[in-house]
Protein backbone atom coordinates (compact mmCIF):
# COMPACT_ATOMS: atom_id res chain seq x y z
CA UNK A 1 0.00 0.00 0.00
CA UNK A 2 2.71 2.20 0.64
CA UNK A 3 5.14 0.85 -1.25
CA UNK A 4 5.42 4.02 -3.63
CA UNK A 5 4.32 6.83 -0.64
CA UNK A 6 6.05 9.95 -0.62
CA UNK A 7 4.76 13.05 0.86
CA UNK A 8 3.74 14.42 -2.26
CA UNK A 9 1.25 12.22 -2.50
CA UNK A 10 -0.52 14.11 0.34
CA UNK A 11 -3.28 15.72 -1.26
CA UNK A 12 -4.51 17.82 1.66
CA UNK A 13 -3.82 17.72 5.35
CA UNK A 14 -5.18 19.92 7.98
CA UNK A 15 -5.94 20.52 11.42
CA UNK A 16 -8.81 18.99 12.33
CA UNK A 17 -11.62 19.94 14.95
CA UNK A 18 -11.76 19.14 18.46
CA UNK A 19 -14.67 17.09 18.26
CA UNK A 20 -12.82 14.82 14.94
CA UNK A 21 -9.81 14.93 17.57
CA UNK A 22 -11.90 13.44 20.47
CA UNK A 23 -13.17 11.21 17.57
CA UNK A 24 -10.43 9.55 16.23
CA UNK A 25 -8.51 9.63 20.03
CA UNK A 26 -11.71 7.24 20.91
CA UNK A 27 -11.58 5.30 18.07
CA UNK A 28 -8.10 4.43 18.94
CA UNK A 29 -8.24 3.60 22.37
CA UNK A 30 -11.11 1.05 21.15
CA UNK A 31 -8.48 -0.63 18.81
CA UNK A 32 -5.64 -0.48 21.07
CA UNK A 33 -7.07 -0.52 24.76
CA UNK A 34 -3.40 -0.90 26.28
CA UNK A 35 -2.44 2.27 24.89
CA UNK A 36 -5.27 4.31 26.76
CA UNK A 37 -2.46 5.22 29.31
CA UNK A 38 -0.25 6.67 26.68
CA UNK A 39 -2.60 8.36 24.71
CA UNK A 40 -1.98 11.82 26.49
CA UNK A 41 1.88 11.29 25.40
CA UNK A 42 1.23 10.01 21.91
CA UNK A 43 -1.52 12.86 21.18
CA UNK A 44 -1.25 15.38 22.87
CA UNK A 45 -4.56 17.70 23.85
CA UNK A 46 -2.64 20.64 23.70
CA UNK A 47 -0.45 20.05 20.42
CA UNK A 48 -2.76 20.13 17.18
CA UNK A 49 -3.11 16.72 15.19
CA UNK A 50 -3.22 16.97 11.92
CA UNK A 51 -5.02 14.69 10.02
CA UNK A 52 -3.83 14.37 5.99
CA UNK A 53 -5.41 12.91 3.37
CA UNK A 54 -3.54 11.03 0.73
CA UNK A 55 -4.60 9.30 -2.31
CA UNK A 56 -7.13 5.60 -1.98
CA UNK A 57 -8.77 7.27 0.71
CA UNK A 58 -5.43 7.13 3.49
CA UNK A 59 -5.65 9.52 5.91
CA UNK A 60 -2.27 9.88 8.12
CA UNK A 61 -2.71 11.33 11.82
CA UNK A 62 0.49 12.81 12.49
CA UNK A 63 1.45 14.82 15.44
CA UNK A 64 4.55 17.93 15.04
CA UNK A 65 4.51 16.41 11.59
CA UNK A 66 5.44 13.14 12.92
CA UNK A 67 2.66 10.28 11.46
CA UNK A 68 1.57 8.20 13.92
CA UNK A 69 -1.68 6.69 12.90
CA UNK A 70 -3.38 5.82 9.75
CA UNK A 71 -6.19 4.14 8.02
CA UNK A 72 -7.95 3.50 5.06
CA UNK A 73 -11.57 4.91 4.52
CA UNK A 74 -13.53 4.59 7.88
CA UNK A 75 -11.28 1.73 8.31
CA UNK A 76 -9.49 0.90 11.78
CA UNK A 77 -6.50 3.12 12.77
CA UNK A 78 -3.77 1.40 12.65
CA UNK A 79 -0.16 2.42 14.32
CA UNK A 80 3.06 3.53 12.15
CA UNK A 81 5.79 1.23 12.37
CA UNK A 82 7.91 3.40 14.21
CA UNK A 83 5.51 4.01 17.00
CA UNK A 84 4.80 -0.05 17.37
CA UNK A 85 9.10 -0.07 17.63
CA UNK A 86 8.22 1.66 20.69
CA UNK A 87 5.28 0.01 22.53
CA UNK A 88 5.45 -3.62 20.76
CA UNK A 89 2.56 -4.83 22.56
CA UNK A 90 -0.54 -3.04 21.49
CA UNK A 91 -1.32 -5.09 18.83
CA UNK A 92 -2.05 -9.13 18.03
CA UNK A 93 1.34 -10.26 16.78
CA UNK A 94 1.71 -13.25 14.04
CA UNK A 95 4.95 -14.34 13.26
CA UNK A 96 6.77 -15.19 10.01
CA UNK A 97 9.05 -18.02 8.95
CA UNK A 98 12.46 -16.33 8.19
CA UNK A 99 12.06 -17.38 4.26
CA UNK A 100 8.67 -14.31 3.86
CA UNK A 101 10.28 -12.02 5.25
CA UNK A 102 12.48 -10.76 2.43
CA UNK A 103 8.95 -11.23 0.50
CA UNK A 104 7.29 -9.16 3.27
CA UNK A 105 9.92 -6.63 3.38
CA UNK A 106 9.26 -6.07 -0.40
CA UNK A 107 5.60 -5.66 0.01
CA UNK A 108 4.26 -8.97 -0.55
CA UNK A 109 1.01 -9.88 1.37
CA UNK A 110 1.77 -12.28 3.94
CA UNK A 111 0.14 -16.05 2.81
CA UNK A 112 -0.81 -18.60 4.91
CA UNK A 113 2.35 -21.39 4.96
CA UNK A 114 4.65 -18.22 6.46
CA UNK A 115 2.94 -18.30 9.23
CA UNK A 116 2.06 -21.79 10.06
CA UNK A 117 4.99 -23.23 9.35
CA UNK A 118 7.60 -24.09 12.11
CA UNK A 119 9.19 -20.64 12.40
CA UNK A 120 5.93 -19.15 12.29
CA UNK A 121 3.36 -18.08 14.72
CA UNK A 122 0.00 -17.31 15.31
CA UNK A 123 -2.08 -16.14 18.07
CA UNK A 124 -5.41 -17.99 18.14
CA UNK A 125 -7.39 -15.12 19.17
CA UNK A 126 -6.41 -13.48 16.03
CA UNK A 127 -10.32 -12.88 14.28
CA UNK A 128 -10.17 -11.60 10.40
CA UNK A 129 -9.98 -7.85 9.17
CA UNK A 130 -8.15 -7.02 12.36
CA UNK A 131 -5.05 -5.23 12.24
CA UNK A 132 -1.86 -6.97 13.36
CA UNK A 133 1.69 -6.37 13.85
CA UNK A 134 4.10 -9.11 11.57
CA UNK A 135 7.26 -9.88 13.71
CA UNK A 136 9.50 -12.08 12.05
CA UNK A 137 11.24 -15.24 13.39
CA UNK A 138 14.45 -14.58 15.40
CA UNK A 139 13.74 -11.08 15.17
CA UNK A 140 12.51 -8.88 18.50
CA UNK A 141 11.17 -5.87 16.69
CA UNK A 142 7.90 -5.85 14.01
CA UNK A 143 8.54 -5.76 10.23
CA UNK A 144 5.27 -4.70 9.21
CA UNK A 145 1.55 -3.70 9.86
CA UNK A 146 -1.13 -6.42 8.55
CA UNK A 147 -4.69 -6.77 8.34
CA UNK A 148 -6.09 -10.43 8.57
CA UNK A 149 -7.73 -11.69 5.52
CA UNK A 150 -8.71 -14.64 7.89
CA UNK A 151 -9.31 -15.85 11.37
CA UNK A 152 -6.25 -16.91 12.61
CA UNK A 153 -8.10 -20.70 13.24
CA UNK A 154 -8.79 -20.38 9.06
CA UNK A 155 -5.59 -19.68 8.53
CA UNK A 156 -4.80 -22.74 10.04
CA UNK A 157 -7.33 -25.08 8.59
CA UNK A 158 -7.09 -23.69 4.85
CA UNK A 159 -3.22 -22.65 5.24
CA UNK A 160 -3.40 -21.11 1.45
CA UNK A 161 -3.57 -18.29 0.07
CA UNK A 162 -3.06 -14.91 1.06
CA UNK A 163 -3.73 -14.72 5.31
CA UNK A 164 -2.64 -11.31 5.91
CA UNK A 165 -2.90 -8.01 3.64
CA UNK A 166 0.42 -6.40 4.08
CA UNK A 167 -0.47 -2.66 4.82
CA UNK A 168 2.76 -1.09 5.59
CA UNK A 169 6.31 -2.59 5.77
CA UNK A 170 9.54 -1.48 6.97
CA UNK A 171 11.60 0.67 4.23
CA UNK A 172 7.98 0.99 2.84
CA UNK A 173 7.24 4.80 1.46
CA UNK A 174 5.50 5.60 4.92
CA UNK A 175 8.16 4.09 6.52
CA UNK A 176 10.81 6.83 4.88
CA UNK A 177 8.62 9.74 5.36
CA UNK B 1 -3.06 -1.45 32.75
CA UNK B 2 -2.66 1.84 35.15
CA UNK B 3 0.95 1.47 34.70
CA UNK B 4 2.17 3.31 32.16
CA UNK B 5 4.35 1.38 29.50
CA UNK B 6 7.76 2.22 28.67
CA UNK B 7 8.89 3.07 24.96
CA UNK B 8 11.00 0.31 23.84
CA UNK B 9 14.21 1.96 22.21
CA UNK B 10 15.00 0.45 19.04
CA UNK B 11 18.08 1.02 17.74
CA UNK B 12 18.05 1.81 14.04
CA UNK B 13 21.05 1.14 11.69
CA UNK B 14 21.71 5.04 10.53
CA UNK B 15 22.74 3.48 7.03
CA UNK B 16 19.67 2.46 5.68
CA UNK B 17 16.98 3.44 8.92
CA UNK B 18 15.91 -0.31 9.42
CA UNK B 19 15.93 -1.39 12.52
CA UNK B 20 19.59 -3.11 12.67
CA UNK B 21 18.41 -6.38 12.71
CA UNK B 22 16.55 -5.78 9.57
CA UNK B 23 19.76 -4.55 7.75
CA UNK B 24 20.27 -8.47 6.80
CA UNK B 25 17.31 -7.85 4.91
CA UNK B 26 17.89 -4.14 3.84
CA UNK B 27 18.69 -2.30 0.56
CA UNK B 28 22.61 -2.41 0.92
CA UNK B 29 23.76 -4.87 3.73
CA UNK B 30 27.31 -4.25 2.50
CA UNK B 31 27.49 -0.50 3.71
CA UNK B 32 25.56 -1.57 6.78
CA UNK B 33 28.26 -4.00 8.13
CA UNK B 34 30.80 -1.19 9.54
CA UNK B 35 28.10 0.49 11.22
CA UNK B 36 26.59 -2.78 12.29
CA UNK B 37 29.97 -3.96 13.82
CA UNK B 38 30.41 -1.10 15.64
CA UNK B 39 27.24 -0.66 17.20
CA UNK B 40 25.58 -3.73 17.07
CA UNK B 41 27.87 -6.50 17.33
CA UNK B 42 25.86 -8.88 19.00
CA UNK B 43 23.06 -9.42 16.65
CA UNK B 44 25.47 -10.64 13.45
CA UNK B 45 28.64 -12.86 15.68
CA UNK B 46 29.61 -14.06 12.24
CA UNK B 47 30.10 -10.33 11.04
CA UNK B 48 32.30 -9.47 14.01
CA UNK B 49 33.95 -12.67 13.34
CA UNK B 50 34.48 -11.58 9.90
CA UNK B 51 35.95 -8.12 10.59
CA UNK B 52 38.58 -9.87 13.16
CA UNK B 53 39.64 -12.08 10.68
CA UNK B 54 40.16 -9.27 8.50
CA UNK B 55 41.70 -6.87 11.00
CA UNK B 56 44.32 -9.79 11.89
CA UNK B 57 44.62 -10.19 8.55
CA UNK B 58 45.48 -6.76 8.14
CA UNK B 59 47.75 -6.56 11.24
CA UNK B 60 49.58 -9.42 9.73
CA UNK B 61 50.36 -7.65 6.15
CA UNK B 62 51.69 -4.57 7.95
CA UNK B 63 53.96 -6.56 10.32
CA UNK B 64 55.00 -8.37 6.85
CA UNK B 65 55.54 -5.21 4.85
CA UNK B 66 57.72 -3.50 8.01
CA UNK B 67 59.73 -6.86 7.90
CA UNK B 68 60.71 -6.92 4.36
CA UNK B 69 60.63 -3.05 3.44
CA UNK B 70 63.99 -3.02 5.64
CA UNK B 71 64.93 -5.85 3.03
CA UNK B 72 64.25 -4.45 -0.32
CA UNK B 73 61.91 -3.25 -3.09
CA UNK B 74 59.25 -5.84 -2.70
CA UNK B 75 58.15 -4.59 0.65
CA UNK B 76 57.38 -1.09 -1.05
CA UNK B 77 54.62 -3.06 -2.93
CA UNK B 78 53.22 -4.96 -0.11
CA UNK B 79 52.81 -1.85 2.00
CA UNK B 80 51.31 0.20 -0.86
CA UNK B 81 48.83 -2.61 -1.00
CA UNK B 82 48.33 -2.79 3.08
CA UNK B 83 48.05 1.70 2.24
CA UNK B 84 45.25 0.89 -0.09
CA UNK B 85 42.97 -1.23 1.52
CA UNK B 86 43.56 1.33 4.66
CA UNK B 87 42.57 4.05 2.39
CA UNK B 88 39.37 1.85 1.45
CA UNK B 89 38.27 0.98 4.76
CA UNK B 90 37.80 5.09 5.19
CA UNK B 91 36.09 6.14 1.69
CA UNK B 92 33.65 3.83 2.59
CA UNK B 93 31.45 5.33 4.94
CA UNK B 94 31.94 8.57 2.77
CA UNK B 95 30.73 6.96 -0.13
CA UNK B 96 27.38 5.72 1.87
CA UNK B 97 26.65 9.46 3.14
CA UNK B 98 26.77 11.00 -0.34
CA UNK B 99 24.46 8.21 -1.32
CA UNK B 100 21.68 9.89 0.59
CA UNK B 101 22.89 13.08 0.21
CA UNK B 102 22.69 12.57 -3.87
CA UNK B 103 18.76 11.80 -3.34
CA UNK B 104 18.51 14.87 -1.30
CA UNK B 105 20.09 17.06 -3.85
CA UNK B 106 17.73 15.50 -6.55
CA UNK B 107 14.60 16.35 -4.86
CA UNK B 108 15.86 19.99 -3.64
CA UNK B 109 16.50 21.10 -7.56
CA UNK B 110 16.74 24.93 -7.36
CA UNK B 111 13.61 26.03 -8.91
CA UNK B 112 10.84 27.93 -8.35
CA UNK B 113 7.27 26.23 -9.31
CA UNK B 114 4.37 28.59 -9.60
CA UNK B 115 0.40 27.10 -9.94
CA UNK B 116 -2.58 28.68 -9.79
CA UNK B 117 -5.44 27.34 -8.00
CA UNK B 118 -9.17 28.02 -9.02
CA UNK B 119 -10.85 29.34 -5.29
CA UNK B 120 -14.27 29.86 -6.08
CA UNK B 121 -14.88 30.32 -10.11
CA UNK B 122 -13.34 33.57 -10.65
CA UNK B 123 -11.21 33.62 -7.72
CA UNK B 124 -7.97 32.26 -7.74
CA UNK B 125 -5.05 31.94 -5.56
CA UNK B 126 -1.44 31.70 -7.12
CA UNK B 127 1.06 29.55 -5.17
CA UNK B 128 5.23 30.19 -5.53
CA UNK B 129 7.07 27.15 -4.14
CA UNK B 130 10.93 27.17 -4.19
CA UNK B 131 11.76 30.77 -4.06
CA UNK B 132 13.85 29.55 -0.54
CA UNK B 133 15.62 27.36 -2.67
CA UNK B 134 17.55 30.55 -4.03
CA UNK B 135 18.44 32.14 -0.89
CA UNK B 136 15.83 34.37 -0.84
CA UNK B 137 14.27 35.32 2.33
CA UNK B 138 10.27 34.29 2.15
CA UNK B 139 9.01 37.47 4.46
CA UNK B 140 10.81 39.70 2.29
CA UNK B 141 9.32 38.27 -0.88
CA UNK B 142 5.96 37.59 0.52
CA UNK B 143 5.88 41.54 1.24
CA UNK B 144 6.67 42.45 -2.45
CA UNK B 145 4.40 40.33 -3.99
CA UNK B 146 2.25 42.25 -2.09
CA UNK B 147 2.90 45.31 -2.23
CA UNK B 148 3.48 44.65 -6.24
CA UNK B 149 -0.33 43.09 -7.14
CA UNK B 150 -1.69 44.86 -3.94
CA UNK B 151 -3.31 41.92 -2.70
CA UNK B 152 -2.55 39.71 0.43
CA UNK B 153 0.39 37.32 -0.03
CA UNK B 154 1.24 34.84 2.64
CA UNK B 155 3.72 32.35 3.57
CA UNK B 156 2.36 29.31 3.87
CA UNK B 157 3.49 25.83 5.37
CA UNK B 158 2.75 23.41 2.07
CA UNK B 159 2.08 19.57 2.42
CA UNK B 160 5.89 18.83 2.97
CA UNK B 161 7.07 20.92 5.58
CA UNK B 162 8.14 23.37 2.66
CA UNK B 163 7.53 27.04 3.08
CA UNK B 164 5.15 28.42 0.22
CA UNK B 165 4.15 31.97 -0.73
CA UNK B 166 0.27 32.01 -1.41
CA UNK B 167 -0.55 35.25 -3.24
CA UNK B 168 -4.28 36.11 -3.65
CA UNK B 169 -5.04 36.21 -7.24
CA UNK B 170 -4.41 35.59 -10.36
CA UNK B 171 -0.75 37.08 -10.96
CA UNK B 172 0.39 34.34 -13.45
CA UNK B 173 0.67 36.88 -16.05
CA UNK B 174 3.57 38.65 -14.64
CA UNK B 175 4.88 37.02 -12.11
CA UNK B 176 8.02 35.38 -14.00
CA UNK B 177 9.03 39.03 -14.88
CA UNK B 178 9.14 40.42 -11.42
CA UNK B 179 10.63 37.67 -9.84
CA UNK B 180 13.51 37.66 -12.61
CA UNK B 181 13.61 41.21 -12.16
CA UNK B 182 13.36 41.28 -8.10
CA UNK B 183 16.51 38.60 -7.70
CA UNK B 184 18.79 38.49 -10.03
CA UNK B 185 19.71 34.66 -9.18
CA UNK B 186 16.95 33.39 -10.09
CA UNK B 187 16.73 32.69 -13.46
CA UNK B 188 13.84 32.46 -15.74
CA UNK B 189 14.85 29.02 -17.07
CA UNK B 190 14.24 27.97 -13.36
CA UNK B 191 10.58 29.14 -13.34
CA UNK B 192 8.15 26.54 -13.81
CA UNK B 193 4.22 26.69 -13.77
CA UNK B 194 1.88 23.98 -13.41
CA UNK B 195 -0.67 23.37 -15.83
CA UNK B 196 -2.90 20.24 -15.83
CA UNK B 197 -0.55 18.95 -13.26
CA UNK B 198 2.35 19.05 -16.07
CA UNK B 199 5.68 21.33 -15.41
CA UNK B 200 5.45 23.33 -18.42
CA UNK B 201 8.67 26.07 -18.51
CA UNK B 202 7.69 29.60 -18.05
CA UNK B 203 10.27 30.84 -20.44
Amino acid sequence: MFKKFTLEDISAQNQVKASVQRKIRQSIVDEYPSLEPLMDDLLPKKSPLIVAKCQNHLNLVSVNNVPLFFNIRDGPYMPTLRLLHQYPNIMKKLQVDRGAVKFVLSGANIMCPGLTSPGGALDDEVEEETPVAIMAEGKQHALAIGFTKMSAKNIRAINKGIGVDNMHYLNDGLWKV
Amino acid sequence: MAEKPEPVHVLYCQMCGLPAEYCEFGPDFEKCKPWLIQNAPDLYPDLLKEANDKQAEKVADQLQAVGISSSGDGGGAREGQADSSGSNAASKPEEVKRLPGGKIKKKDKQEVVIEKIVRNKRKSITVVKGLDLFGVKLSDASKKLGKKFATGASIVKGPTEKEQIDVQGDISYDIVEFITETWREVPESAIFFIEDGRKVPAA
